[in-house]
């Protein structure tokens, strides 16, 4: 992996930069049912194509923010805080 | 021995002043300043350079440029280095290798003999049963086939480092195509990478003595770029190479990396040079792929013959080193690059007598030169056949239209094929490649955004076409990286372009050469791949066996699969591929070209060999004190000061002091840190009080355990966290993460390097400390668990009464600026207690005497805490927590494995790690043991089926010296009530 990646506070940056926090997901509420938090735990939907991802500027600001990025080919569409997306779910459970 | 040597001329880049030798095979070999130790060997009547991987056939001088297998070896311990891209100067001595007794005379060659017993996907076929036989036929043949031996006993003197770089445009290449690119773009304004092989700039026209005229605008830049007049810019090619590496030179806005491989293009534009003991990983806006091309040899029976080489072979020994190649040679071509190339070395006084071209009746430029020097040209002939033994004698000639024969000496043979773009680069940059009938070669026909290519990489072969590709590329690469405006002439360019191309194609003729001689000239092999000594008749066999596509032929026949990586056979496999199953070349297609596009040593790779290491503020305090340093995560700490059992004492008995700046340290401030804390802990911390300490554990939303530590209430919306050694940047990026977008008022400093922290433990603790400090320290004062601001030793500091090593004692934060100034005030003021500094092994002994775990030590990333025994410490009665779902889930299954202590029933101390076992077979783990001084004997902790968890029950442990029994003990060894550590 080489791409770059745009931190919504500090620009363009190697991807290097930054840690992966993996594809957004939501987390279920404290009533749900067992399947539901399995899943949540262990299923992913690992797309091939365009997914919504966490990613956090460790040599950076320290800030998390998502991503809008094609695994196909690494192209990054979108960047922005969580909350501030298309059809945003915020997925930490928030 | 014939003198090889050429008289001077101006083109050569040796300096016949100042000579200089090394040995080779226990002879000196002399050579000039400029020479590479193959061009001194070649000079000094050496033919045979290497012997083959396989059938240790005598291998000579092929391409000359690093890129065949053919001259590989020992140079001053460093195993495979290519002789003909090594320069001689500074070496001292080269061997041979991959042959016994020497490379000269290879007693091993006798196993081309025996070609039948080795066919093609061998390692398919023989040797499979009975099992035994490949084990006894492995070490053998290990030893007799492969390259070079590295010397595991020699310490390499190399000094690697990596280098990050960034620039508006790189350009791949610093042949004319990439100079006028990276000319132009740099007129522009862009700021420009170049990268280069050679030791100069200049690519194939630095052993060019031809002249070549171009329209003189196309030499000039910047100021009045591409304007000008119609007059004529004429030079010999080595001149021009050099004017233009001038212009490169003087331009100041061009960085030159020479003698440099570009080993990769990854995505976004991230190109990886080699560049000697350095790696620059450089970051570009816009790429421009000017990596020219190369010739491949033709196959027909001994083309691998020392003597036999391609004609840019040729002209790099004769117009660089000035050693000429022999003095009877016939070239053999099918282009006009190779009559120019035969014309080149007749200019230079190589002796040749027959030129071929397997083209009929083609109007040759050079027809008058090579009259008037008796040269016949044979047109609608070609090679059938080599013969020699050590070294090239004669070739077989054939007539392509009435299939007469002649047989003709010569003690050289110059290949010159129609060279093939190296397109590797663009191949890993998604370039789509398609074959073009005219080129008579694969060339790039779609580009991804942001490359370019330009020279010979697109197939065609004459400058003025490159130039004006390299000066299009280059001003549309620096108008697109935002750098430089796009030139106003970029229209009238691209219509001159367009016209070059057509005229170039106009004049354009070749005919591939066909390797169809089949079996008419005995059982004399006819090479494909070199590296891997794999036959025409061996990838014949293969696609008749049903490897008729370029992977699966890859990987059954290993052709292509060697050093060189192709780049010699790929043209020949690919084309027989596409004779064989009547399919185009386009259709045949290619296998991926991958990363490093050149051999690189693993050193450069990996990098520097040390890594950076964080040192506590009292680092220099703990040398002085004879501190054995030891690597902790990124830490360097103590493991000892002398005898780790003697420092356990001290701490027992009266005090002991340690360092612990290592830990983590998090200030949580704002309304809502209570929720962020109730949230990410199992433990509640909304309901501790102000200055009291808590102990907390964290866990996975899958419930599994990430990492614990202390929190202790400094305000009611301020809270100071301590976490693992090697954890913080995980806790802090965890405690982010829950914060992120909840509009949660909690914010979270990171403030481990602010502070040095120390733990002052023992019966004398107390008396220790209480004379630096003002704060009341005694035991109904500063209860357990509690904290207080005070001063110790006038520093600042947060009293923490914390028990990890089991006694009563005080963990100290202060500014980090006191280290050893607060530690040599305690060690001063302990002194007449018996202080005695302790190090990570003496308290991983005291800490486990009490039974805490240490978080990646005793646990996995299967543990949770309920199993690990820290059920105390998760209070599901809170709504939600990170982890809980999953913990009720592991309540709900039942426990599977548990955390127990243990106690050894004998003398014996397992070490970490070593199975604990159920009728002979492995059920659990030890995670730590060690001798414990309180009971005297071997104790620990360890993972165990929930059935063998119940206190007093036996468990079967590997110890050293067998096997040996222990007993689960749930309580501590060491003062179980916990009465020491409330003293």
């Amino acid at each position: 992996m080489s791409f770059l990646l745009n931190c919504p506070n500090c620009g363009s940056r190697s991807v290097n930069d930054y840690r992966y926090g993996g594809e957004v997901t939501a987390r279920p509420s404290p009533g749900d049912s067992e399947e539901t938090w399995s899943a949540y735990f262990y299923v992913r939907k690992n797309v091939a194509g365009l997914q919504r991802e966490w990613w956090y500027h460790k040599y950076g600001c320290r800030r998390w923010f998502q991503a809008e990025r094609n695994t196909l080919n690494n192209e990054v569409s979108a960047t922005f805080w969580p909350g501030e997306g298309p059809g945003q779910t915020l997925g930490n459970g928030s | 021995m014939a003198e090889r040597r050429l008289p001077p001329h101006p083109s050569q880049i040796i300096d016949r002043s100042k000579p200089i030798s090394f040995e080779y095979e226990g002879r000196r070999i002399p050579g000039f300043k400029g020479d590479t130790v193959a061009s001194a060997m070649y000079a000094s009547g050496i033919d045979i350079f290497g012997r083959s991987f396989k059938y240790h056939r005598p291998r000579g001088l092929l391409c000359v440029s690093g890129r065949c297998p053919n001259c590989m070896m020992n140079v001053d311990g460093t195993p495979n280095v290519r002789a003909c891209a090594c320069a001689a100067e500074d070496v001292e001595r080269a061997t041979g290798q991959n042959a016994w007794p020497s490379v000269e005379n290879d007693a091993l060659s006798a196993l081309q003999h025996f070609d039948r017993l080795m066919p093609v996907g061998f390692y398919y076929k023989t040797l499979v049963r009975p099992k035994a036989a490949w084990h006894l036929a492995e070490p053998v043949i290990r030893r007799v086939a492969g390259l070079g031996t590295v010397d595991t006993s020699r310490v390499p003197d190399t000094e690697y480092e990596h280098v990050n770089a960034y620039t508006d445009v790189a350009v791949i290449g610093g042949g004319p195509a990439g100079m006028s690119a990276a000319l132009a773009a740099a007129g522009a304004g862009a700021r420009v990478a170049l990268i280069d092989e050679g030791e100069s700039l200049g690519g194939h026209l630095r052993y060019e003595t031809l002249p070549h005229m171009v329209p003189d605008a196309l030499m000039r830049f910047g100021e009045g770029q591409g304007g000008g007049g119609g007059e004529d810019y004429a030079a010999l090619g080595y001149q021009m190479a050099r004017y233009l590496a001038e212009l490169v030179e003087a331009s100041g806005r061009i960085r030159v990396y020479a003698g440099a491989s570009a080993m990769a293009l990854y995505q976004g534009n991230m190109i990886t040079v080699h560049q000697g003991e350095k790696i620059v990983k450089l970051r570009a806006d816009q790429v421009v792929v000017a990596t020219g091309a190369q010739e491949s040899p033709p196959v027909f029976p001994n083309n691998d013959l020392p003597g036999v080489l391609l004609s840019s072979g040729a002209l790099r020994l004769v117009n660089l080193y000035g050693v000429s190649p022999g003095n009877r040679g016939v070239i053999f071509t099918n282009c006009d690059d190779g009559l120019r190339a035969a014309a080149q070395l007749l200019n230079a006084g190589v002796g040749a007598h027959i030129v071929v071209d397997s083209r009929m009746r083609h109007t040759c430029p050079f027809a008058e030169d090579f009259r008037e020097r008796n040269v016949t040209l044979l047109q609608g002939w070609k090679v059938v056949k080599a013969e020699g033994g050590k070294r090239l004698k004669s070739v077989l000639l054939e007539s392509t239209r009435e299939g007469a024969q002649r047989s003709v000496d010569c003690d050289f043979l110059c290949l010159a094929p129609n060279p093939e773009p190296v397109t590797a680069l663009l191949s890993q940059a998604d370039t789509k490649l398609t074959y073009d009938q005219v080129l008579g070669a694969m060339v790039p026909s779609q580009l991804p955004d942001s490359v370019y290519a330009a020279g010979d990489v697109t197939g065609f072969q004459d400058v003025e076409v490159h130039l004006l590709q390299g000066r299009i590329a280059g001003l549309k690469a620096a108008s697109a990286s935002g750098a430089g405006g796009c030139d106003d002439n970029l229209e009238d360019l691209a219509s001159q372009l367009t016209l070059a191309e057509s005229v170039h194609r106009g004049e354009l003729s070749s005919s591939p050469f066909r390797s169809t001689v089949g079996k008419r000239f005995g059982r004399a092999k006819r090479f494909v791949c070199l590296c891997e000594d794999v036959t025409e008749k061996d990838v014949r066999q293969a696609i008749d066996e049903g490897f008729a596509d370029v992977q699966s032929l890859k990987r059954y026949s290993t052709v292509s699969m060697g050093p060189c990586q192709g780049k010699m056979c790929h043209k020949s496999y690919t084309y027989l591929i596409s004779e064989a199953t009547g399919l185009g070349l386009d259709a045949v297609g290619g296998t991926t070209p991958r990363p490093p596009f050149h051999p690189t040593p693993l050193g450069a790779i990996a990098g520097p060999g040390h890594m950076p290491f964080r040192m506590t503020p009292i680092h220099h305090a703990h040398l002085r004190a004879g501190g054995k340093m030891a690597e902790v995560g990124q830490w360097k700490r103590p493991h000892s000061y002398g005898d780790p059992i003697d420092e356990i004492e001290a701490v027992r008995t009266r005090v002991g002091i340690i360092d612990v700046s290592t830990l983590g340290k998090l200030d949580v401030v704002g309304k809502d840190a209570p929720a962020l804390l109730d949230r990410v802990y199992t433990h509640y911390f909304s309901n501790l009080g102000v200055g009291r300490i808590r102990y907390g554990v964290i866990c996975s939303d899958s419930g599994i355990i990430m990492d614990d530590g202390t929190v202790t209430r400094l305000a009611d919306d301020h809270y100071y966290v301590t976490t693992g050694t090697g954890n913080i940047d995980l806790v802090e990026e965890w405690f982010r993460w829950w914060t992120v977008g909840t509009e949660m008022c909690a914010y979270v400093a990171n403030v481990t390097p602010g502070f040095g922290a120390v733990n002052v433990a023992g019966p004398k603790a107390r008396e220790t400390l209480q004379k630096l400090t003002e704060v009341d320290l005694s035991r109904d004062k500063f209860r357990y668990m509690r904290s207080a601001r005070g001063e110790v030793a006038g520093v600042p500091a947060l009293f923490l009464r914390v028990g990890f090593v089991g006694e009563a004692g005080w963990e100290l934060h202060f500014p980090a600026e006191y280290g050893e100034h607060v530690w040599e005030s305690i060690m001063e003021a302990g002194a007449e207690f018996g202080i005695a500094p302790f190090g990570v092994e003496a308290q991983r002994v005291l800490r486990l005497e009490k039974k805490h775990l240490i978080p990646g030590q005793d646990t996995d990333v299967m543990s949770n805490p309920l199993e690990s025994d820290l059920e105390w410490a998760v209070k599901f009665e809170k709504e939600d927590f990170i982890g809980r779902e999953a913990l009720k889930q592991v309540l709900e299954r039942g426990y599977r494995n548990r955390m127990v202590g243990f106690v050894m029933e004998n003398g014996a101390v397992p070490e970490d790690g070593t199975p604990v076992l159920e009728h002979g077979w492995p059920v659990g783990k030890v995670t730590s043991s060690r001798f414990s001084p309180s009971i005297g004997k071997g104790f620990g902790l360890a993972w165990v089926p929930d059935r063998l968890a119940a206190e007093g029950q036996l468990l079967e442990i590997r110890a050293p010296g067998g096997m040996a029994w222990a007993r689960v003990r749930h309580a501590p060894v060491y003062d179980p009530e916990g009465v020491h550590l409330r003293e």
